[in-house]
């Protein structure tokens, strides 16, 4: 009896180290709602349950539900319960093409993330003409070369626009005044006055290194980078050119390194988060977009947050130093990609849904709903001519003056901002996760960066080391991997 | 001794051959001599067994061979990925699809390959090959042996009898089974699938950038691109490897002899005779073994950290402008100031155990031997060196060992601390990161499951070698039997 007793003690322990396994269905889109609907005894697929998932951003998932629970009420015959839930932005896009059966039926990404999610079998073509016509109609022209994907060489529809976001700044008024807050060197005389840093970014990812990167002049707008121009939005179409190696580029990076090293200069986020060093008085202001209004406004509070165009500043002799193309006092206004974010319908959806999961699209994408998402969630709408609206709410009282300000600046940096571009559902993403944004955060820090076999990138406070970097950068966007060696002599483009 | 290890591997490589042919020899003396249901179960799994009556064995191995054999057969499907001699043609992911979909409506019109599977599967029906000889050559010596009692006039043993004995004289097999099955399972498979990723392209960050969810086999590039540093793999690890490890080595014996000493010396303070409130003292520090250690060590990195008060107080002091990285939390802080504050941090939550242990083994030494030492005029010191210190090294031998080992994997106090910080633009691993941290980073947050791979197998040689080397010329191993 004993002897039994041991074997099946020692089964237990087996089979609770089996027990302990994941025995997940794997549908985590039933995550965390609380309780499911019932199935619509009226589903038109035995695989349909007649509800539809929405995933959109986790600060505007109650907004979206409340909205859709509405539509719902409004529309009797549209026979679906709809269930939004909230997702992390940054890391959606992932998620979906990961598990792309685990994935809500309606998504929301950044527009980046089209191609990808549309060639990896992710994301199904819009083809319902009222909603192609509004989106035409409804949008400005620069999200809606962004908005298509290719399928079998035929152009299609993938994302619907509804938020657009681009980055500005965040000042403490409590240290800055509206006139420092202008400029990079009035924001370091604020810092200076303060005993500490001008101004920090949210990440070093190729998002907010677009702060300087994309750097344009204050007189005509112009910048000699180039990402990607002029190429065909095609599969395995032309790349179109890039260039990351003008004299003005060189000049920014030197100034850029200048107001690094400065005790009062920039600094990258602590790891504490860019909140804490916001929050602490580490840094006088931040770069960063809409969705990080709510942390900001924590930070410093709402009285005390400024919010303004990412500043100008000037090149000095120092950062001009031995090139043609650029003289010191020229001013620059920090750059920025000038984004959407989208709605995408999941290919794994059920079939029976597609109709109406365009009508809700449509409906959720409309210029009301994106209105309406302003004013409670601080969404800054997308379509054309939304800066009238947000005037018009300031003015009538709907919105207090920082939350107009940050829907003002954010369509005013719009003018000095691309949207990332895509071509294939790879291109784009070598800008993000092929070392250039670590490159550039080498350069900045004047700090050695290995680049493939023996070669590192060294001197990066020098010259030649700048143009090596910035080689390195263009050769990364257009290969997606670092060059075999440098060649003997690095283009000069003025 | 040096010849007899010398000629000690060529004698055991002949012996192994001759055991081998001798294994194939008995195999056919075996078919020739047995009777006809020996020679028939070489073919129908249990046909010995039905031959001598005994039916439930014979069914049973029947069923295992239908079993098996339906599964390489007919190979049946998970997620469209299939078993059985189809997983054995997947292994080469070579006929690899990303699937078509139709656009608009979803439809599957070409399943997608899961490499992954396709890899699992391909072994698991390897082990499946494997486990089907086991069980022919079982189903043959079971046979065998039903011959054998018959000769010597013994009826062969019902399977009631058999079941006896698996409760008497073979139940160190029945004890063992499901522990070998469970390490079969749930740590031989798994292992071997790690090391099958090190010869992939399996990263899915890539995978995801090109849009793809296929991975093929690539050889050893992966381990040439250690040496030639080609790619972020190889620039990696051709870099940080070897910082990493030596870090690794030198966090796992200052983290283990600093609390290991520490506890000894605070556990003589607290023990020595005359000092007052030792129960308080004892609490105090057990208080901190009440807390858990994620709490104390994320309280210890906001004091330290780069607006923690520490940091403010020095500030406000005039001591410093600018904050100090105490715990390199930011890139270009000190490498050097990280690592001490780490080894020193790892104090505060290592040494109440060592203290709490020691206390009970200074309590046990027998009064006696002092007594004796005192008689024989020996010194504090004299007998600290000759009495305390032997009798505590000799009891906590095996704590320091498994204390040391513990330390290399240290996942919590390095990555709650300093997240593996200071950074280096252009790497994952950080100045303090160790092996274990790092191997997280590479795989968890960067899906470079192939790199994972190739750091562990790389870090399994180095540390595996050097157990062994160490092991090998300790006394543990070369006086095994005499009394230390």
């Amino acid at each position: 009896m004993k002897k039994f007793l041991a074997f099946l003690l020692a089964m237990l322990m087996v089979l609770s180290l089996a027990a302990c396994g994941d025995s997940g269905s794997g549908d985590s889109n039933k995550g965390s709602e609380g309780a499911e609907p019932a199935s619509d005894p009226k589903a038109k697929d035995p695989n349909d349950d007649g509800v539809i998932r929405v995933w959109v951003g986790e600060e505007s998932a109650e907004f979206y539900q409340k909205i859709c629970d509405q539509y719902v009420a409004d529309h009797p015959d549209f026979g679906y319960t709809i269930v939004v839930k909230g997702m992390d932005t940054g890391s959606v896009a992932g998620t979906i093409s990961q598990d792309p059966q685990a994935a809500a039926d309606i998504y929301t990404v950044a527009h980046d993330n089209i191609g990808k999610l549309a060639s990896t079998m992710c994301a199904k073509p819009f083809t319902d003409q009222a909603l192609i016509d509004q989106v035409l109609a409804d949008n400005p022209d620069s999200f809606k070369t962004v908005i298509y994907s290719t399928y079998e060489g035929e152009s299609y529809l993938y994302g619907v626009p509804y938020i657009s976001q681009a980055l500005f700044l965040y000042y403490n008024k409590d240290l800055v005044t509206e006139e420092q807050a202008k400029t990079f060197e009035g924001l370091k005389e604020a810092a200076a006055a303060a005993n500490c840093k001008a101004i920090t970014v949210t990440g070093d990812d190729g998002f907010n290194m677009s702060f300087a990167l994309l750097a344009r002049k204050v007189s005509d707008h112009s910048t000699t980078v180039k990402l990607f121009e002029g190429a065909e939005p095609v599969s395995g179409g032309s790349k179109g050119v890039s260039n990351c190696q003008g004299d003005d580029t060189i000049a920014i990076v030197r100034w850029l390194q200048d107001y690094a090293a400065d005790p009062n200069g920039f600094k990258w986020a602590s790891s504490d988060g860019w909140e804490a060093d916001f929050r602490n008085k580490g840094v006088v202001s931040v770069i960063g977009g809409a969705w990080h209004y709510n942390s900001a406004k924590a930070s410093v509070g709402e009285a005390n947050l400024g919010i303004a165009l990412i500043p100008t500043f000037k090149l000095t002799d120092a950062a001009v130093e031995g090139l043609s193309g650029v003289k010191a006092g020229d001013e620059f206004r920090g750059g920025t990609f000038a984004d959407c974010k989208c709605f995408m319908i999941n290919l794994n959806s059920v079939p029976s849904k597609y109709e109406e999961e365009q009508e809700l699209v449509m409906y959720l994408s409309s210029k009301e709903v994106q209105n309406a998402s302003y004013l409670e969630v601080m969404n800054v709408p997308a379509y054309l001519g939304a800066a009238d609206f947000i005037k018009q709410c300031y003015e009538e009282g709907k919105v207090t003056e920082s939350e107009y300000s940050l829907a003002a600046m954010q369509v005013g940096m719009a003018e000095w901002g691309i949207p990332q571009p895509f071509l294939t559902g790879t291109l784009n993403t070598y800008y993000y996760s092929k070392n250039g944004p670590a490159v550039f955060r080498a350069m900045i820090d004047k700090t050695a960066y290995p680049t493939t076999g023996d070669q590192i990138l060294t001197e990066t406070e020098s010259l030649d080391g700048i143009r090596k970097g910035l080689y390195l950068i263009e050769y990364l966007w257009m290969h997606g991997v670092a060059p075999k060696e440098f060649p003997a002599t690095l283009p000069t483009v003025a | 001794m040096g010849s007899r290890s010398k000629t000690a591997p060529k004698s055991h490589r002949v012996s192994l051959l001759e055991r081998l042919r001798k294994k194939f020899s008995d195999m056919g003396k075996r078919f020739a001599d047995g009777s006809p249901g020996t020679k028939l179960s070489h073919f129908i799994f249990g046909a010995g067994n039905f031959y001598h009556g005994q039916y439930i064995k014979g069914l049973l191995f029947l069923l295992i061979q239908l079993g098996i054999l339906a599964l390489m057969i007919f190979c049946p499907s998970v997620n469209d990925t299939p078993y059985g001699w189809k997983s054995l043609a997947n292994l080469s992911l070579k006929n690899v699809t990303e699937g078509k979909m139709d656009p608009f409506t979803g439809k599957v019109m070409v399943s997608p390959s899961d490499c992954k599977l396709m890899v699992l599967f391909g072994f698991v029906t390897i082990a499946m090959i494997f486990i089907y000889f086991l069980v022919w050559n079982l189903n043959i010596e079971s046979s065998r042996k039903a011959d054998m009692d018959l000769k010597i006039g013994k009826k062969p043993t019902s399977f009631r009898e058999d079941l006896r004995e698996l409760l008497d004289g073979k139940f160190h097999v029945l004890m063992l089974t499901p522990t070998c099955i469970a390490a079969t399972v749930f740590t031989i498979l798994p292992t071997i699938f790690m090391i099958a990723l090190a010869f992939t392209t399996y990263n899915t960050q890539d995978m995801n950038d090109l849009g793809t969810k296929l991975f093929h086999w690539n050889g050893i590039q992966n381990f040439i691109a250690v040496f030639t540093g080609e790619g972020s793999l190889g620039v990696e690890i051709k870099n940080r490897f070897l910082p990493v490890l030596g870090w690794t080595f030198i966090w796992a014996i200052f983290a283990t002899l600093t609390c290991y000493l520490g506890g000894i010396v605070l556990a003589l303070l607290i023990n020595k005779k005359g000092l007052k409130g030792k129960k308080l003292f004892r609490t105090v520090f057990i208080i901190t073994i009440a807390v858990p250690q994620f709490i104390s060590l994320l309280a210890v990195r906001n004091l330290l950290g780069e607006y923690g008060p520490f940091n403010a107080m020095l500030m406000n002091l005039g001591w410093t402008s600018q904050p100090i990285g105490f715990l390199g939390l930011n890139t270009g802080d000190s490498e050097r100031l990280a690592k001490f504050m780490v080894i020193l941090i790892n104090m505060w939550v290592g040494v109440p155990y060592t203290m709490l242990m020691t206390s009970g083994i200074l309590m046990n030494i027998p009064a006696d031997l002092y007594e004796a030492g005192r008689v024989d005029g020996a010194s504090t010191l004299k007998m600290f060196r000759k009495i305390t210190m032997p009798y505590v090294v000799f009891v906590t031998t095996p704590y320091l060992i498994s204390s040391f080992v513990g330390n290399i994997s240290a996942f919590n106090t390095i990555f709650l601390l300093t997240g593996g910080g200071p950074t280096y633009v252009g790497y994952q691993a950080g100045g303090t990161d160790l092996l274990v941290t790092w191997l997280y980073k590479v795989t968890i947050d960067q899906g470079s499951y192939n790199t994972g791979a190739v750091i562990g197998i790389f870090t399994f040689l180095i540390t595996a070698t050097i157990t062994l080397v160490t092991y090998r010329r300790s006394k543990a191993y070369n006086e095994e039997d005499t009394f230390q």
